[in-house]
């Protein structure tokens, strides 16, 4: 009997530890506001570090304010806001991708960013950048950086096969010609070298990458309404050529982005789109890669002009009262600025400004990596916002991986794409 | 003395129910409420904002239900669930016997052998997963390695995960690999239940190996067998993590089963109520699964 | 069974060594395989065809684990405390209900285990969405309390039936006994019959220890704080990481986050396998 009193006491014991544990985070009585700011980068080693930097850097500025992250990996970030916000804690600050905001304007969380940052800070930034994330005529997110979808490709790969290193390929139909020489070599340890990559894995991602290559070649998903408009030419070209990068086996099948920044970084990949951050996964594997990167604008196809798609890491706000909005606001503006962000877009991340004010910034203009991409910024299509847009981008990812993995005959393939979205989109 | 007796059992029913309190709190709190109030959900009109404002869902007539019956994304997923779990369970239920006869036979070191193969059960899912992902990897992969040596060359890509073919095996392997061990262990311990005297019986009787294993052994083991068959029934059914972390459900919805296509639909598409409608009618066809295989295995036992 | 092993023909020993090796190689060949690619830099990591053996085996990711991304580490101590935590209280709760369940085969019983019984075959999907708004009200959401408290749910119904085949050993006269000699039914249970399933208990507490070091889902959905983490969410935010691999450090991932509950096992495998198959078998 003793022995199970002694354990009782062990449990109370590590029980009241376990529950004492779980209080302690709550802000010492003097420090007047916490801003809650749900962050994924936190979690990834290339951006660690610039974050945490961050903190120290806004707390000592503004030492009544501190800042709690919630965390949570890339894919469930949203899932968790959601949840806290369904459990009563709604977080202040969400960093994350455009793609979100709708979403998260559909379900009532984010708040309108002029309710909450003042009029002339929002002055700054391109117009046509911040129009991008409204909803019903209202901005509802800012963005940190623009980062459009940019073409990568390996210098030293294309000396090898002979091409001039500062002539990228234009148009779809270049790359094929320069792919049929790049897929004859061979890396230093006789491994096949991948021509062209183009992410089609099981990811939101891919469905995003997917629709800037529709509009490579001037085709649309969404019509400007959000109904799903997809007969047209420019949407069977794009799927029509990732079949034939397929057959001609250019293209590394079922790949995430990060698959292609693992094989871009070893010399395994000539040419690939990402967006222009994706270089921050490139160097994190081979430091030396900045010595063959270079980037292009996206390749025109078929009718098209080479548009592409707009993405921008950005701050989705919520409102949960004065004093916190108040404190929001001065964190929004403290990062979205040259300051702060010049050796974050020199360094990790390679990426437009968003804020006129910035555009001289020295870290961007002298960028090598991202000097030959420059005008692709200037070329972005919006997409218009749906609430599921996540699904459809689902969508899109198997619709490719049907024309590729699946051998399906890509007509068809777009048929029943058409049902499953239009149905997936309407609910 | 009869009184006495009777207040004895009432009071055994209060004590007993006294004792059976924690669990049931702790059950009914957070697997039976859930699950309730998931179903419950599934008949609604339920999204996220019903999550932030707090407002209940809308009855829909089934709304639900129908859109999952519009395409063919639910039917696929039953399949794909049946057949993973069906041809896991037959493959490891053999190979699990096999390993499990040849280590009950006097082998040399075969307590040695039947801990270390123990092994792979202890390896977190999460970490296994990541495991088979690093031999199946598509440019580096031992298995590639592997296949082009063992064909001659002449399969020099292969990629088990990228192949809609091929991706329900490549996590197959996975699963397997993390549940042989507990099943050989199981059925092992259920063969050396089996007496001498009856198997060496039947020796003399003349009955040959083979014989001897199917009309003396397995009705014996009939007992372990219709557990462990079970267990590794309701795993495999309910499996998650690995499709979530090794596939995701590709390629071209190779392998979306029930688990990957209602969180897919829950927590990407954010559409709550069809998730529960998805994970309502997953629940129904386990249930009927279990019921059928119990009833099939009370048949057997009576003959 | 001499006899038997006489009678083998050559032929049939030759199949039965070749399956053996062969199921054994599919189930070590890959921890082979991982311990020595957390040896290999990440360059011949991704070296095709694959080395075998690591030509210059280094620490290096080791070391950054132990250095640079020692985060691993608040996750790993995490995980230790809710395991335990669970793994003591399932114990408890598996004492008192598997005793009931084994001794008192009443009306009652029969629902409640039918209760245990169905609650292990749902899904965890299906009830994370209910149980985070339950978590919240009751303010539990966010705390290693919280997740340990779901946890134990979790685990409680195969623990208990698994306790209660152990209960169901004990042959009745013991306590019959002890009743007689005007022994309380806490004192009967603790005192008397608990001790005699001593290995049975320590099966169950290495059983909730297992499969919490396992979960994903409940850590993923019910934790928010990074410094509250537990292992596999741990792990796969750090390889789901949407900027790139690095396999050499995976791989050491694996190993270090797999060796306590080897570990565990094997020190405990006596219990364990005796616990397992007698839950099994008899339940």
């Amino acid at each position: 009997m003793r022995k199970i009193v002694a354990l009782l006491m062990i449990l109370v014991v590590m029980g009241s530890f376990l529950f004492a544990a779980g209080k302690t985070e709550a802000p010492a009585a003097d420090t007047p506001v916490t801003i809650k700011v749900a962050n994924y980068a936190i979690l990834e080693s290339g951006y660690e570090p610039f974050w945490k930097g961050v903190k120290t850097g806004f707390e000592a500025k503004y030492p009544n304010i501190t800042i709690e992250w919630v965390t949570a990996p890339y894919g469930e970030i949203v899932n968790q806001v959601v949840n806290m916000a369904g459990g009563g804690n709604i977080v202040d600050v969400l960093f994350g991708e455009i793609d979100w905001v709708p979403g998260l304007v559909d379900a009532g969380l984010a708040a309108p960013v002029k309710d909450i940052l003042p009029a002339a800070f929002l002055n700054d930034f391109y117009p046509d950048v911040l129009k991008s994330f409204e909803v019903g005529g209202t901005p509802y997110g800012v963005p940190l950086y623009v980062s459009p979808y940019v073409l990568y490709y390996n210098m030293d790969l294309f000396k090898q096969a002979g091409l001039d290193p500062q002539k990228p390929p234009k148009t779809y139909d270049e790359m094929l010609a320069y792919a049929a020489k790049l897929s004859l070599l061979k890396d230093a340890n006789g491994n096949k070298v991948y021509a062209f990559g183009q992410t089609t894995a099981s990811v939101p991602v891919s469905g995003a990458s997917l629709n800037a290559m529709v509009f490579n070649f001037g085709g649309q998903v969404l019509d400007a309404q959000g109904k799903l408009a997809v007969d047209n030419q420019g949407f069977k070209d794009a799927f029509a050529m990732l079949q034939l990068l397929d057959s001609k086996g250019y293209n590394p099948q079922n790949a995430k982005l990060k698959d292609l920044r693992n094989l871009f970084a070893l010399g395994q990949l000539a040419m690939y789109y990402d967006q222009s951050w994706g270089f921050n996964g490139i160097k994190s594997i081979n430091p030396n890669a900045k010595d063959f990167t270079a980037s292009a604008e996206p390749l025109k196809g078929g009718a098209g002009t080479g548009e592409s798609l707009l993405q921008a890491h950005c701050f989705i706000l919520m409102d949960n009262g004065k004093t916190q909005t108040a404190a929001v606001s001065k964190f929004v503006e403290y990062v979205i600025s040259e300051e702060v962000l010049s050796s974050y877009l020199r360094d990790l991340t390679p990426a437009y400004p968003a804020k006129k004010s910035m555009a001289a910034m020295e870290s961007v203009a002298n960028n090598g990596i991202l000097k030959g991409a420059s005008p692709a910024a200037g070329r972005v299509r919006v997409q218009t916002f749906i609430p599921k847009i996540s699904a459809l981008n689902l969508e899109l990812a198997s619709l490719a991986q049907a024309v590729t993995v699946g051998k399906q005959d890509v007509a068809s393939s777009i048929e029943k794409f058409k049902t499953t979205a239009t149905v997936k989109i309407s609910q | 003395m009869k009184t006495k007796q009777l207040s004895r059992h009432r009071s055994d029913t209060y004590f007993s129910l006294f004792l059976d309190l924690p669990a049931i709190l702790l059950t009914v709190s957070f697997i039976i409420v859930p699950i309730v109030d998931s179903v419950i959900k599934s008949f609604q009109t339920f999204g996220l904002k019903n999550i932030i404002s707090k407002k209940p869902g809308i009855w829909n007539n089934f709304a639900n239900y129908l859109y999952l019956l519009k395409t063919d994304e639910f039917g696929n997923a039953t399949m794909h669930t049946f057949s993973f779990v069906l041809w896991i369970v037959v493959v490891q239920f053999v190979l699990a016997m096999l390993l499990a006869l040849i280590l009950n036979s006097n082998i040399k070191g075969a307590r040695f052998m039947r801990s270390i193969m123990m092994t792979p059960w202890v390896v977190p899912t999460v970490i296994s997963a990541l495991i088979w992902m690093w031999l199946f990897q598509p440019q580096y992969g031992l298995l590639k390695y592997l296949v082009s040596v063992v064909t001659g060359g002449r399969v020099s890509e292969f990629a088990i995960l990228n192949n809609p073919a091929t991706a329900l095996a490549g996590v197959g392997i996975a699963a397997l690999w993390k549940q042989i061990p507990l099943m050989t262990l199981l059925l092992l311990a259920g063969l050396q239940n089996v007496p001498h005297d009856i198997s060496e019986a039947a020796m003399i009787d003349g009955a040959g190996k083979v014989r001897r294993f199917f009309s003396i052994i397995l009705p014996y083991l009939s007992p372990v067998i219709k557990v462990s068959l079970s267990m590794a029934i309701i795993e495999n059914f309910k499996q998650f993590p690995l499709f979530w972390t090794m596939t995701g459900g590709g390629p071209n919805n190779a392998t979306t089963t029930l688990a990957v296509l209602s969180y897919r639909e829950a927590f990407v598409g954010m559409n709550l109520g069809a998730g529960a409608a998805i994970t309502t009618l997953w629940m129904g066809m386990m249930i009927v699964v279990i019921f059928l295989y119990n009833k099939a295995f009370r048949i057997q036992d009576m003959q | 069974m001499n006899q038997t092993q006489k009678s083998d023909s050559k032929v049939f020993t030759f199949f039965k060594t070749l399956t053996l090796v062969a199921i054994l190689l599919f189930l070590l060949f890959p921890l082979y395989w991982v311990l020595i690619t957390a040896f290999k830099t990440n360059l011949e990591a991704y070296r095709y065809p694959p080395t075998f053996f690591p030509r210059v085996p280094v620490i290096d990711s080791f070391v950054s684990l132990f250095k640079e991304n020692n985060q691993f580490f608040v996750y790993y101590k995490n995980n230790i405390i809710v395991s335990s935590f669970v793994a003591l209280l399932c114990c408890i709760v598996a004492i008192f209900a598997g005793y009931s369940l084994a001794r008192f085969k009443n009306r009652w019983n029969r629902w409640f285990f039918a209760l245990l019984l169905a609650s292990q075959m749902f899904p965890v999907i299906s009830r994370m969405i209910s149980l985070y708004t339950i978590m919240g009200k009751l303010d539990i959401i966010n705390t290693l309390a919280g997740l340990s408290l779901a946890l134990l749910a979790a685990q409680a119904p195969f623990c208990i039936i698994l306790m209660s085949s152990f209960f169901a050993g004990i042959p009745k006269e013991i306590e019959e006994a002890a009743y007689v000699d005007g022994a309380g039914r806490f004192r009967i249970l603790f005192s008397i019959i608990t001790p005699l399933v001593k290995s049975g208990l320590v099966a169950v507490g290495i059983y909730a220890f297992l499969m919490t070091w396992d979960d994903y889902l409940h850590a993923a959905t019910l934790i928010q704080a990074d410094g509250k983490r537990t292992l596999s969410v741990g792990i796969a935010l750090r390889y789901l990481g949407e900027l790139s691999y690095d396999w050499s450090l995976v791989n050491t991932i694996s190993i270090v986050g797999t060796i306590p509950v080897v570990l565990l096992f094997f020190f405990f495998q006596k219990y364990m396998i005796k616990g397992l198959v007698a839950g099994a078998v008899k339940g």
